[in-house]
């Protein structure tokens, strides 16, 4: 027999143990099911530690809570006591000096919605959060750019804590920070700031990194002083990369603003919405959450038009012409505006989407369900727990036998024989590989099986560092007592990027080519984007209630834009030469795809996958509040209980699982680009 | 040239290594082995880069010196020693005397405003400033205020001929548009030294060709000492005093660009000046014989000391006999053999 390649070999030693495994299942259950005996109290270690690290830093925070009482009180009348003619006019003004009639037009009209919503209080709260937060983020953020920049030498620490603080999930950060700060709008702001301030950091060190060399030789030979060169020459000449990095984090604080809304204590309209979701009152809900986007997409596509090269510039004289009118209008009609609140011009539609989606449900609930049960029964439960326990008479109509097993496994058997045969012998044993797993189910796994599988791909997909490194910080998981719940969330996330992966990857493969289909597609995938987190929960448990389906379908709805936006751009951008060349040589469209796009894409795709898993395990923490079983759930739990060490190992757990899924993939990317020479 | 005053470049023994303790590393090789290409090997043999090694030679005031090579031959990164971009790992370098490796970050940056200028192959022109803010940057580290500034800039905007563009910004100038900029940016001090990285090689040819004329008039009013890079040998040619070729972090040749052509050292350098039309670079100095009692015949087609080896053959093709040679006065200053002329055209045919 031929010598094994890496890749065969590593499935191959992956197979042997998950064989091992379910032969001695029966003998030595502890192989399936951790002994709680070796269980370490990693948790309660992680709570007294940062409890008496917490009670340290109190004294300090409650002061800085002290500290930004003032600006946040201070924008707070300035924003909630200004008359709402007053705001829209300003805003407008700034809209038209970014982008002229359609931005000023887009303040106008989206102000003008949340008017009328009624929620103009409650935005104007959310809006003054952000507006201290960000300044706040943007310090921060820009300093630890410039410092990671000037000291090459922190500038891999800098970045690893960057991912670090990226792959943690949103809700653990806030559980610490409760302890600190206590319960108010303080918490929310120090956390919308801490959450917003990596890709500003992120963006301002790339943006100095790629400003060309000849331009900071040019500087230097100028005779600048160091500062001289930084703030005159290299920060000007990144700025457009520095602005999406303002971009950026204006999207990310007003994301976390709404979601630690979660704590209260504020009336801001992230609350209105879990408040309206608690008392399943859809049609209000739905409307705070298109207050929400509405806010999102003006911010967002106002800073956007900040961050591009050559825009064109606007005559300053028609602001000030329209803050002049929003002056006078505003002292006009000083006394005679009647409250914000009363507004409420889409109370009847409010009604009417309640009354509708009632009617909606009550009509169409045996096909929801059947929807939403074929798919627990036929797809995620058989995945969660294996067809031998999920095939039931009740949901399959027979019963799972030991014969059916070995049907199964022989059918596997021969798929694997049959892909070896035609030389895919990684393939071949891969697929014997997933009947196995098909068999037991992701959350029964036998835990040496899955160190051994996770070793086996770290180690195909960047080397032996990676695995040990896996490895090790599954071990952690496993001792801490959470891999129950690791295993869950594994497995929710794991459903939804299968399914992000296979439909995104259609979606994007479509969009490729056919320019109709992306025109179509684009401005869905901007705006899906665009939304905060927690928007996503509305519609879907206005359709499915709560629950496991609705979480994965919430989870998909934000984690597939990447993998479409991704894979399109990968086949499409392939060098137009390769593609002449391709054509010159009698190629069909299809084989031009399969063959030389399909390839060179490869890693884009990759990457897009990646970004994929990440907003799914970002995701998946916002699910819990609609109902997962997994880490997220813990996080939630610990949010409520302000269980530190709880919250902390939950979160830890999680930024582990993204972590290592995320080193994995990048591995693969990385060696797709070697092999085509990128 | 032993009358010359101080030279006002001079570099010795320069090295740069780039790798991880680079500077141990090369004391340690150096201290171990006398030859510089055993230094350099067992660099290599660590892993590290021996980009410039063990470089020597000295620059007049005045001078203009061109380091050839080919791309990785190590002639970006030593221009950036002398520039003091990269901090030589061994070696002097002195500029009008004083040592530059050793100066102080004060020193450097005092010098930069005051003596030394920089043109990039890419340009270097900042992106979010005007023609005018680029050229008259270097000012404005200096604290010059605005208005004295901008004034001194035109001027040095009218010398590259860019009159009437002061208000542009990079991305709306061409190719040889940017590189007057970059020029004009890094005479807008009035400096002394002038490094020029590969200036011309990112224009087309037709660009080139009038912005090396351009050049050369610039610096015959200025006069100004110049270090200039390029790949190109009619480059080369055309513009230097002297040229220095370096191969793999080595020079292996210095000379004028007639040496070059008709005497090259090496393989290496020949298969430079395979593709030159000799005839045309090579002056008659090089194939004449001088001293006391020349003998020459009877024929005098009128050879003059600066005409090109071609120029001087076109005269002499059906003699046989050698001829005189003399200044632009008459006065009689050595004699040619027109074989010997042949025999330096076809060196390369042999």
């Amino acid at each position: 027999m031929a010598a094994l390649s890496k890749g065969s070999l590593a499935a191959l030693v992956a197979l042997i143990v998950g064989a091992l495994c379910l032969l001695l299942e029966t003998t030595l259950p502890w192989l399936v099911i951790f002994p709680d005996a070796l269980v370490l109290p990693a948790t309660e270690w992680v709570g007294t530690v940062m409890d008496w690290l917490l009670q340290l830093m109190k004294p300090t925070a409650r002061s800085f809570s002290a500290l930004m009482y003032y600006p946040m009180e201070a924008t707070n009348l300035l924003l909630g006591g200004s008359p709402w003619i007053l705001v829209i006019a300003v805003v407008t003004a700034i809209g038209w000096m970014l982008g002229g009639t359609s931005m000023a037009l887009m303040a106008v009209v989206g102000l003008g919605f949340v008017l009328a919503s009624g929620y103009w209080v409650e935005s104007m709260n959310t809006l003054s959060l952000v507006a201290v937060s960000v300044p706040l983020a943007l310090i921060v953020g820009g300093g630890i750019g410039v410092f990671a920049n000037e000291y090459p030498r922190f500038r891999k620490p800098v970045q690893a804590l960057l991912d670090v603080m990226q792959t943690v999930p949103t809700f653990a950060y806030l559980t610490p920070l409760l302890v600190l700060f206590g319960f108010g709008p303080v918490v929310g702001l120090i956390a919308s700031a801490i959450y917003a301030a990596p890709p500003m950091a992120r963006n301002v060190l790339l943006g100095l990194e790629r400003v060309e060399p000849e331009i900071k030789e040019a500087a230097i030979m100028a005779g600048g002083t160091r500062l001289q060169q930084l703030f005159q020459v290299e920060i000007p000449s990144a700025a457009s990369q520095i602005l999406v990095g303002v971009n950026q984090c204006l999207m990310a604080a007003l994301s976390m603003v709404i979601i630690a809304a979660v704590i209260g204590g504020f009336d801001d309209i992230g609350w209105e919405v879990l408040l309206t979701m608690r008392k399943a009152q859809f049609g209000p809900a739905l409307l705070a959450g298109l207050v929400i986007v509405v806010f999102a997409v003006l911010i967002d596509r106002m800073s956007g038009t900040l961050a591009q090269d050559s825009r064109r510039r606007f005559d300053p004289r028609v602001a000030w012409g329209i803050l002049g009118f929003g002056i006078v209008a505003s002292a006009l009609s000083w006394n005679s505006l009647p409250d914000t609140s009363d507004y409420a011009l889409f109370d009847g539609a409010v009604d009417a989407v309640d009354a509708g989606l009632t009617a909606f449900t009550t009509a169409n609930w045996q096909w929801l369900d059947a929807v939403k049960n074929n798919a627990m029964f036929y797809g995620l439960l058989p995945l969660r727990i294996g067809l031998d326990q999920a095939v039931l008479p009740f949901t399959w109509g027979f019963q799972w036998t030991g014969q059916m097993s070995l049907g199964l496994f022989a059918a596997g058997a021969v798929a694997g024989l049959l892909l070896a045969l035609r030389g895919q012998v990684t393939w071949g044993i891969m697929t014997l590989i997933l009947v196995g797993m098909l068999e037991t189910g992701i959350t029964n796994l036998p835990w040496p099986f899955v160190l051994v599988g996770t070793a086996a791909l770290g180690w195909v997909a960047s080397g032996r560092g990676l695995a040990i490194l896996s490895v090790g910080l599954l071990l952690t998981i496993l001792l801490s007592g959470l891999w129950d719940r690791a295993m869950l969330s594994l497995y929710l996330s794991g459903a939804a990027v299968f399914a992000c992966a296979l439909a995104g990857g259609g979606i994007g493969l479509l969009c490729a080519v056919s320019p109709l289909a992306w025109k179509i597609t684009r401005p869905i995938c901007d705006m899906l984007q665009t939304i905060p987190l927690f928007v996503f929960l509305i519609p879907v448990l206005m359709v499915f209630q709560i629950g496991e389906f609705s979480a994965f379908l919430a989870i998909i709805a934000y984690a597939i834009v990447p993998m479409i936006r991704y894979s399109r751009h990968g086949l499409t951008e392939t060098p137009e030469e390769m593609i002449e060349a391709a054509i010159a040589s009698g190629a069909t469209t299809w084989q031009i795809l399969r063959d030389v796009r399909g390839p060179y894409a490869a890693p884009t795709i990759l990457l897009g996958l990646n970004q994929t898993i990440l907003y799914a395990f970002a995701m998946l923490v916002i699910a819990a509040l609609i109902g997962t079983t997994g880490l997220g759930q813990l996080i939630f739990l610990a949010l409520g209980q302000a269980d530190v060490g709880l919250g902390i190992s939950a979160g830890a757990a999680m930024a582990i699982l993204a972590l290592i899924a995320d080193r994995m993939v990048q591995g693969f990317a990385e060696e797709r680009r070697r092999v085509l020479g990128l | 040239m032993s009358d010359k005053p101080q030279a006002a470049i001079t570099c010795q023994n320069v090295w740069q290594v780039f790798g991880p303790n680079a500077d141990s590393a090369l004391s340690e090789a150096l201290s171990a082995h006398s030859e510089p290409e055993a230094a350099a090997a067992a660099l290599r043999e660590k892993g590290l880069i021996p980009a410039v090694q063990d470089v020597n030679f000295e620059v007049a005031e005045g001078e203009l010196f061109v380091i050839m090579g080919l791309s990785g031959s190590g002639k970006s990164t030593l221009i950036r020693c002398i520039s003091h971009l990269l901090h030589a790992t061994n070696g002097e370098i002195r500029i009008d005397g004083e040592n530059i490796v050793e100066a102080t970050p004060a020193r450097l940056i005092e010098l930069r405003r005051n003596k030394l200028g920089m043109v990039f192959q890419h340009f270097g022109l900042f992106p979010h400033m005007s023609v005018a803010d680029n050229v008259a940057y270097p000012l404005r580290v200096q604290g010059m205020k605005r208005k004295a500034r901008l004034e001194k800039a035109q001027k040095v905007i009218e010398l590259v001929g860019l009159g009437g563009r002061e208000k542009h910004y990079p991305r709306e100038l061409s190719g040889g548009q940017r590189q007057r900029v970059g020029i004009a940016r890094s005479l807008v001090t009035d400096c002394s030294v002038w490094f020029l990285d590969e200036p011309f090689s990112a224009l087309d040819p037709l660009i080139r060709r009038q912005l090396q004329d351009e050049f050369l008039q610039i610096q015959a009013d200025l006069k100004t000492t110049i270090v200039f890079i390029t790949h190109d040998i009619n480059e080369a040619l055309k513009l230097a005093d002297r040229i220095a070729i370096m191969r793999d972090g080595k020079i292996v040749q210095i000379g004028t660009p007639s040496d070059i052509v008709l005497n090259p050292v090496d393989d290496y350098v020949r298969e430079f000046s395979k593709d030159v039309a000799k005839g045309q670079h090579a002056r008659l100095t090089s194939v004449m014989q001088t001293g006391e009692g020349l003998v020459y015949g009877a024929d005098d087609p009128g050879l003059r000391i600066d005409m090109t080896l071609d120029a001087a053959l076109a005269r002499c093709m059906d003699l046989y006999q050698p001829v005189p040679v003399r200044a632009k006065d008459g006065k009689l200053l050595g004699v040619v053999n027109p074989a010997d002329l042949a025999a330096a055209l076809h060196v390369d045919a042999g």
